[in-house]
């Protein structure tokens, strides 16, 4: 019995070595076959859509947010021989960039059905894609109405000599969401518009952090809570022209406010995204503000769903800014044309479709004139701030949002930053410059060829 | 008599520490284990506030919620990591095995220089190579292949020295020369007198090849970058840097019980050859 | 009869170590001669552009062996984080196994159960380091079992931020090491102490020698040598320190960079940027230091052979 056992697995060594080796004997050529091919076929299929495409379209994805969208409100207008197929990296240390920049690089030699058909970027490097040969003009495939999408979403798609190569089917301003009961505790009220005339400064959101705190209150959960408000109102690059890291302003003064509230015990050592922030979401939280944007708070705050239903409401705060937001953007090379410009104009154009993702999956779109309509639907409230019309709020702090001064490389820095500046306020480096020299090195070790300060 | 007597008391205290010794270090190495299975049992609400030992009821809807994840899809990991480690680990014993044989069998020139040779290079780790080994991948475009992962185990000096040190101890050369008279060809002979003479050698470094290739991190990290091609230990990193807010904590001691289990399971079965097999390997003067 | 025999049959010994040496030569040394090769050469991607390859000589060494403005060397910082590391957790890693060794093998002990007892543990060794590293991070985080316990039992006030200081940090790398290969080293040193000819310590007993001098002066010198190859392997492996601080620190080996490893850096440097220069020269580098300590290991085992 024994040794029947051992023979048999002999045999499947063998076998299993054999298919090995005859796999890689002939898995060489065939990758290069189909590339010659897709070469060959590349430039007219992507003139002539209507020629035949390719029955895989994939999309390349850091997270599923979108793919539930796609799958409920485009999905069944895809032809039946078309097979969807999702590639998600999730994008931590630059993982899904790495990713999508492999697929990228590969495009050209990939088969017809692995090519990228179409790709999900976000602000922080949206630029490294739209400013590069990878992309391409997504007004020659058809998609061309741009009349309700805000501005700023535009230009963030496009390249620096105009060439629209995407689109967004959000748009992000992003709001002072605060806790209704910590409200009235701190500042008698929790009435949006006196609220936000109590916050509408920094020097107001200092003296109500001082309060909050004499009441025994956080005024934000996270030292980094405040970073998106800043660093989108920065009058400066990261990199400047001569590929050197540079310091905003505005970074200075985010770095000062955030040591200070930990120093002063406004706020906690805990990053954007970790254990110990959500738990003040939940319902022993004690923090005052977190600051987001309509897929924040409905799809970030999980405790607050669950524990602190309706308790919530939102207002400007003390500064415009944006956060996030999610581009859709057109490689070239895709064997797929059709789809990927039908699928751009369904996510910004079809009024039904964007309502849809407003009333059903609580997004704030990227049409202005479906975002007006629910804006003044007296019917329309969301169950999450109490009753609170978001979409009315958003539609006003849509109009100050502006896309200038990023690089390439933001997400490197706004991440990066954060993570070792935070070992300062932890203390455990013991000074402010050594937190900012291992920020240093990190951008050395992730992207060369940058100048740092030292 | 009375010394006697003392020295009876002194082992008795002895024997007692000794014992309280072992099992506290028993204990240590169970305890991480005890936990995790615990708090697999366990809601996110649970976990969230109070520890305690007593285990949950939640076992079964934490590994729902954990093998139906989206992101991170562990069944294709545990598939994914589960091809790399059967296939690499035959090839690995059975070309060691292989290797060995043909050294130790024939007398062939150069023969004394290519053993030396496979000695000194058997402690040089795979991660001085990767940059080549990664650069090659993008090259010929062969990242996101199993395939990389699999092949490259068939040069493993290590387990060659493991095995020709079996053969040394265990294979007498007449039944080689027995097996040629009775006109058996060379590689028959190989593959049916010396493999199942082998055979405890194989099953030990078998098993060594598949947890190592189940637990390796640092190349499969580099080159797999395709989520339906990533193997469980990527998916461990990814889950540090999972968004803790939209997190349980049930799914989370789950997913990691899902990566060990397997392991521990055929340890657990077969753990005492493992045990021989730790010395034999490398020490057997 | 028998010589002429064995000529004849040579040729099948080359066949039959052919394909070891095939893969060997395409999987391993290729990439190794690449690898040197790549160090000296400026080669990276800037985004989606590729910059390079340029020679540039040196000059990535010189990068990497040049004191920052404060007067560290990245690469040295690293190495010795790694080392530090390694020592934190060899130490009880040796001492322990040595008790434990001494107490399986002592005859008047004569300690029951020691399959299971060995088994037990040895079994942290199998465990996916990637797994029991993030199995430590939920652990010790600042909502997990271990603040909550201590918190509930009253120790602390306040939860304790376990990987954001420097000693706590490199104590849980350490203890998941030591915890990983105790075992080992408990096995190994067991089979040196029972390789050790019986009549010796049956000499000693009769000139009445107390453990300790059976211990000093006869168990620990001829146990010297396994204790050297032992130790060695587990500094080579310590060398390559990588899944574990990697996972715990999510790759960026905090506290101020305490945790990073060389493997780390390397890793850094291979993921994004694809920097195929400066990773050759931190790989060669790496490979340097790891061959003069393999050339311990090879005598030991050379002579091993030889015997």
């Amino acid at each position: 019995m024994k040794k029947k056992l051992v023979s048999l697995l002999m045999v499947a060594t063998m076998a299993a070595s054999m298919v090995a080796c005859g796999q890689t004997a002939t898995e060489a050529p065939a990758t290069e076959a189909p590339a010659a091919d897709a070469a060959a076929t590349e430039a007219p299929a992507a003139e002539t859509p209507a020629a035949e495409e390719g029955k895989v379209f994939n999309i390349y994805a850091w997270n599923e947010e979108y793919k539930g969208f796609f799958e409920k409100y485009y999905a069944d207008k895809i032809p039946a021989d078309v097979e969807v197929k999702w590639t998600i990296v999730p994008s931590d240390n630059g993982a899904y960039q790495e990713a999508l920049d492999n697929a990228l690089l590969n495009q050209e030699n990939a088969a017809a059905d692995e090519k990228v058909d179409m790709f999900l970027a976000e602000a922080d490097y949206i630029l490294k894609y739209t400013n590069s040969d990878f992309t391409q003009d997504i007004t020659a495939l058809g998609v061309t109405d741009f009349s309700n999408t805000y501005a700023y979403t535009v230009e963030a798609a496009s390249d620096v000599a105009g060439t629209v190569k995407g689109v967004s089917f959000q748009c992000c301003p992003s709001a002072l969401i605060y806790r209704r009961s910590i409200a009235k505790e701190v500042l008698g009220t929790d009435d949006p518009t006196e609220v936000q005339a109590a916050l509408s400064s920094w020097d107001k959101f200092d003296a109500v952090a001082a309060d909050a705190k004499a009441k025994g209150y956080l005024m934000t959960p996270s030292y980094a809570e405040t970073y998106r408000v800043f660093s989108n109102n920065v009058s400066q690059p990261w990199i400047s022209d001569a590929n050197e890291l540079q310091f905003d302003a505005n970074i200075n003064t985010w770095m000062d406010q955030a040591e200070k509230y930990v120093k002063e015990g406004y706020t906690l050592t805990e990053g954007i995204w970790d254990a110990g922030k959500n738990a003040e979401m939940g319902k022993d939280g004690k923090a005052l503000c977190f600051f987001g944007p309509a897929w924040y708070f409905n799809f970030c705050m999980g405790p607050a769903h669950d524990e602190a239903m309706g308790d919530w409401a939102i207002c400007e705060g003390p500064q415009a800014h944006f956060w996030g937001g999610t581009w859709l953007l057109a490689p070239t090379g895709t064997d797929n044309p059709t789809i990927l410009a039908d699928c751009m104009n369904t996510f910004i154009n079809d009024e039904a479709v964007c309502e849809n993702l407003i009333r059903n999956e609580a997004q704030f779109t990227n049409n202005q004139a479906v975002n007006a309509k629910v804006a003044s639907d007296p019917e329309y409230a969301s169950e999450f701030l109490g009753g609170q019309n978001d979409v009315a709020i958003f539609a006003e702090l849509a109009k100050n949002i502006k896309f200038q001064n990023v690089t390439l490389y933001d997400q490197y820095c706004n991440e990066g930053l954060q993570t070792y500046f935070v070992e300062y306020l932890k203390g455990s480096v013991d000074s402010r410059d050594k937190a900012l020299a291992n920020f240093y090195t990190y951008i050395g070790e992730k992207v060369p060829g940058i100048v740092t300060p030292q | 008599m009375d010394m006697n007597e003392r020295g009876r008391i002194k082992l008795i205290i002895t024997r007692f520490l000794a014992y309280f010794f072992v099992i506290f270090t028993c204990l240590l190495c169970v305890l991480f284990f005890a936990i995790l299975l615990i708090n697999a049992t366990k809601t996110n609400f649970q976990l969230q506030n109070k520890f305690s030992i007593i285990p949950g009821t939640n076992f079964l809807v934490n590994l729902k919620n954990a093998w139906l994840d989206a992101s991170i899809d562990i069944p294709r990991g545990m598939l994914n990591s589960l091809i790399v480690a059967l296939t690499s680990s035959l090839l690995t014993t059975y070309f060691s095995a292989l290797t060995a044989y043909g050294i130790f069998a024939y007398d062939f020139k150069g023969k004394k220089l290519i053993f030396t040779f496979i000695l000194g290079i058997m402690m040089i780790p795979t991660q001085v190579n990767a940059v080549g080994f990664i650069q090659l991948a993008y090259k010929y475009n062969l990242t996101n292949k199993l395939l990389m992962l699999i092949i490259p185990s068939i040069a493993a000096p290590a387990v060659f020295f493991y095995m020709i040190q079996y053969l040394q101890a265990t294979l007498p050369m007449e039944l080689v020369e027995a097996a040629r008279i009775d006109g058996s060809g060379e590689f028959k002979t190989f593959n049916q007198i010396v493999l199942p003479i082998m055979k405890p050698a194989v099953a030990v470094q078998l098993i060594f090849a598949f947890v190592e290739s189940w637990n390796n991190y640092f190349m499969p990290s580099l080159l797999l970058t395709d989520s339906t091609k990533k193997t469980v230990p990527i998916m461990m990193f990814q889950l540090r840097s999972a968004d803790y807010s939209k997190f349980d904590l049930g799914k989370m001691y789950m997913f990691i019980l899902l990566a060990v289990l397997p392991v521990i399971v055929v340890y657990l079965i077969v753990s005492k050859s493992i045990i021989k097999g730790v010395t034999s390997g490398s020490v057997k003067g | 009869m028998k010589n002429k025999k064995s000529v004849s049959y040579s040729k099948w010994g080359y066949i039959f170590i052919i394909p070891f040496f095939v893969v060997y030569i395409i999987f391993n040394l290729y990439p190794q001669i690449l690898t040197v090769y790549n160090s000296f050469f400026e080669n990276y991607r800037q985004g989606l552009t590729q910059v390079g390859p340029n020679f540039v000589g040196f000059s990535n060494y010189v990068a990497l062996l040049t004191p920052s403005s404060e007067g560290t060397i990245d690469i040295l910082r690293y190495l010795g984080n790694t080392m530090i590391m390694w020592v934190m957790g060899a130490v009880p890693q040796f001492l322990i196994a040595l008790i434990l060794a001494l107490i399986f093998t002592s005859s008047r002990l004569n300690i029951k159960g020691q399959g299971v007892y060995k088994s037990i543990i040895y079994m942290p060794n199998m465990i996916m380091a990637a797994a029991f590293s993030m199995l430590f991070f939920t652990m010790f985080s600042t909502v997990g079992p271990v603040n909550q316990v201590l918190e509930s039992m009253g120790i602390l006030d306040k939860p304790i931020d376990f990987i954001s200081f420097t000693l706590p940090a490199r104590s849980l790398v350490a203890f998941m090491n030591f915890l990983m290969w105790f075992g080992n080293t408990t096995i190994m040193l067991v089979a040196g102490i029972q390789g050790i000819d019986e009549s010796l310590f049956e000499a000693a007993k009769i000139d009445g020698a107390n453990s300790w001098n059976v211990f000093s002066r006869i168990t620990l010198p001829l146990l010297r040598p396994i204790l050297v190859y032992v130790a060695i392997t587990s500094l080579i492996g310590g060398l390559r320190m990588f899944d574990v601080p990697q996972v715990l620190s999510k790759g960026v080996g905090m506290p101020d960079r305490t945790t990073f490893t060389v493997v780390m850096l390397l890793n850094n440097y291979l993921g994004t940027s694809k920097n195929y220069g400066m990773a050759g020269a931190v790989s060669v580098l790496l490979f340097i230091v790891t061959a003069i300590l393999s050339t311990f290991v090879f005598k030991f085992i050379n002579k091993k052979e030889e015997k």
